[in-house]
């Protein structure tokens, strides 16, 4: 009982008067190593060897994994001193590194609950407009010069021939804009048209020609070739977006419902001229 | 003191089977991963493990047998058709371990597929640029011709010159479009794919609105020793005939 109690008081004596403290002498079998009681992971071990030396274990030379293993217990070394240092108080760039850590380990939680079928498919019932196709015109953009075509609805036919002919355009005083060529996304067709004709072509059907556009190079006529409007996805092909959506949703709900937390616990004082 | 006597020796097997587990489940954490297969032993251990493992937490996606869903993009894990890594048991690990594009930092997260048919195809990288449509049709019958398949011969060609060129799909599926495992860019150039049936349809929902696939990391939900043993089971399932070999 007495020895007991002296190995005991020796040991803690020895831990009070020495820095290196009291410490388990197993590493366990998923580590490699035990630097001051944090353990270096034999997978993270391993994939290092890979990427230094490209080689797995059964094949690394003894100097290698010495290399690998020496490299990490630095490491691990020199973030246990960065912690004592508190650098994180005032490194820029160690706080801007655990910021990012800890919103991904958010996001990382997030993404590891996967959201059952029901759910998923809530989401895309709420949020449908997200999920359709990109829109493609076929769009002609001819310019006139002041005073228009005269009467569209007589000159149409031979509008239409103009889109074949360019002598009939010519005859009608008239000049292709150049601003689409064949088929075109909506997105496209809207940066090449501007904002008024798109608005004007998004509504043609096929075949159909719209009225006179007045604009400062002369008045516009659109011809529309084809349109294919934007088509909604069924959930099936919109399934993969949606669960990604579905995880960015719940990332963004996650972090805002940690910074809240983090917020309501922590003891906020702001000074007088900032409130 | 029978029934005292038959306690005890319950409780001694007990002991025994258990301190047999873990002095397994070391042997198995201590080993080479890409060892495991070949020791029987090891193997049949892990792989007994690893599929209630599996089924629990990655059946959810991959489908009980392994078989994946191109409807979702989850890739077949019963084939030998890597798309990241070349299907070593380390690799599987690292994967189930960190994901991909988990939002772990250590994920395999190098690539996206561009969503051509948007405004900003890859909004991380803005030097790719949209596609028309007749650019994304020929980009199609490129990759008929790849695989072997009939397809329209200039628009194929027209194709071949934006896929090493403009479009600048070479960079991550390779010059010949045979993909690189490196960052988990598939093959366009054999039989296998991730998303759809292959078809002209389902190739063009690729290339217009892209592709993002996700696979969580489970290394701060499960231990060590589930990860190794769910990593040598997923190498079992596309390895059957070896596994049995060994035996």
């Amino acid at each position: 009982m007495s020895i007991g109690a002296l190995i005991g008081l020796f040991l803690a004596g020895y831990s009070l008067f020495t820095a290196r403290g009291a410490s388990t002498l197993s590493v366990p079998a998923e580590d490699v190593a035990m630097v001051n009681q944090q353990a270096i992971s034999r997978s993270d071990y391993l994939i290092l060897l890979q990427t230094l030396y490209g080689v797995d274990l059964s094949h690394a030379t003894r100097e290698q994994r010495q290399k690998v293993l020496n490299d990490m217990i630095r490491e691990e070394l020199f973030v246990q001193r960065g912690k004592e240092l508190d650098l994180a108080s005032s490194d820029p760039e160690v706080r801007s590194a655990l910021v990012n850590a800890v919103e991904l380990e958010i996001s990382e939680n997030a993404i590891t609950a996967q959201p059952n079928e029901a759910t998923l498919r809530d989401y895309y019932a709420t949020h449908q407009d997200r999920y359709v196709s990109e829109g493609v015109m076929n769009v002609r953009d001819w310019v006139f010069p002041a005073g228009g075509p005269g009467d569209i609805a007589a000159n149409r036919e031979a509008l239409k021939s103009a889109a074949m002919l360019p002598e009939t355009l010519a005859r009608l005083h008239a000049r292709e804009s150049g601003k689409t060529q064949g088929d075109e996304f909506y997105f496209a067709a809207k940066i090449h048209l501007g904002d008024q004709l798109f608005a004007s072509a998004r509504d043609l059907s096929d075949g159909a020609v719209s009225a006179p556009i007045q604009q400062s190079d002369g008045v516009h006529v659109l011809y529309m070739l084809t349109n294919k409007r934007p088509v909604p996805f069924d959930f099936a092909k919109a399934r993969p977006q949606v669960l990604n959506d579905y995880r960015n949703h719940a990332i963004d709900q996650l972090k805002a419902g940690d910074e809240s937390f983090l917020r309501k616990r922590a003891i906020i004082h702001i000074a007088d001229d900032l409130r | 003191m029978r029934f005292a006597l038959i306690f005890i020796l319950a409780v001694l097997i007990g002991a025994a089977v258990f301190a047999n587990a873990g002095y397994v489940e070391g042997k198995l954490l201590r080993a080479d991963p890409d060892t495991v297969p070949a020791d029987p032993a090891l193997r049949r251990f892990a792989v007994s493990r690893g599929q209630p493992a599996f089924v629990a937490h990655c059946a959810g996606c991959h489908g009980v047998s392994g078989a994946g869903d191109p409807v979702q993009g989850v890739p077949n894990l019963t084939d030998r058709d890597w798309l990241y890594g070349t299907g070593r048991v380390a690799d599987i690990e690292q994967i189930v371990e960190y994901g991909i594009r988990s939002r772990n930092s250590r994920a395999w997260s190098l690539a996206i597929m561009p969503a051509y048919a948007r405004p900003h195809p890859n909004p991380a990288d803005q030097n790719i640029r949209p596609l028309s449509p007749s650019e994304i049709s020929d980009l199609i019958e490129f990759l008929f011709r790849q695989q072997g398949r009939a397809a329209d011969a200039a628009a194929a060609s027209r194709g071949a010159a934006l896929y090493s060129g403009d479009a600048g799909c070479y960079d991550c599926h390779s010059l010949d479009a045979k993909g690189d495992s490196a960052i988990g860019a598939p093959n366009l150039a054999d039989a296998i794919t991730l998303y759809g049936d292959g078809s002209r349809d389902a190739l063009y929902q690729s290339i217009a609105y892209g592709r993002q696939g996700v696979c969580p990391a489970w290394i701060k939900k499960l231990g060590a020793p589930d990860i190794r043993e769910i990593a040598v089971y997923v190498y079992s399932m596309s390895h059957p005939g070896e596994m049995s070999n060994a035996d």
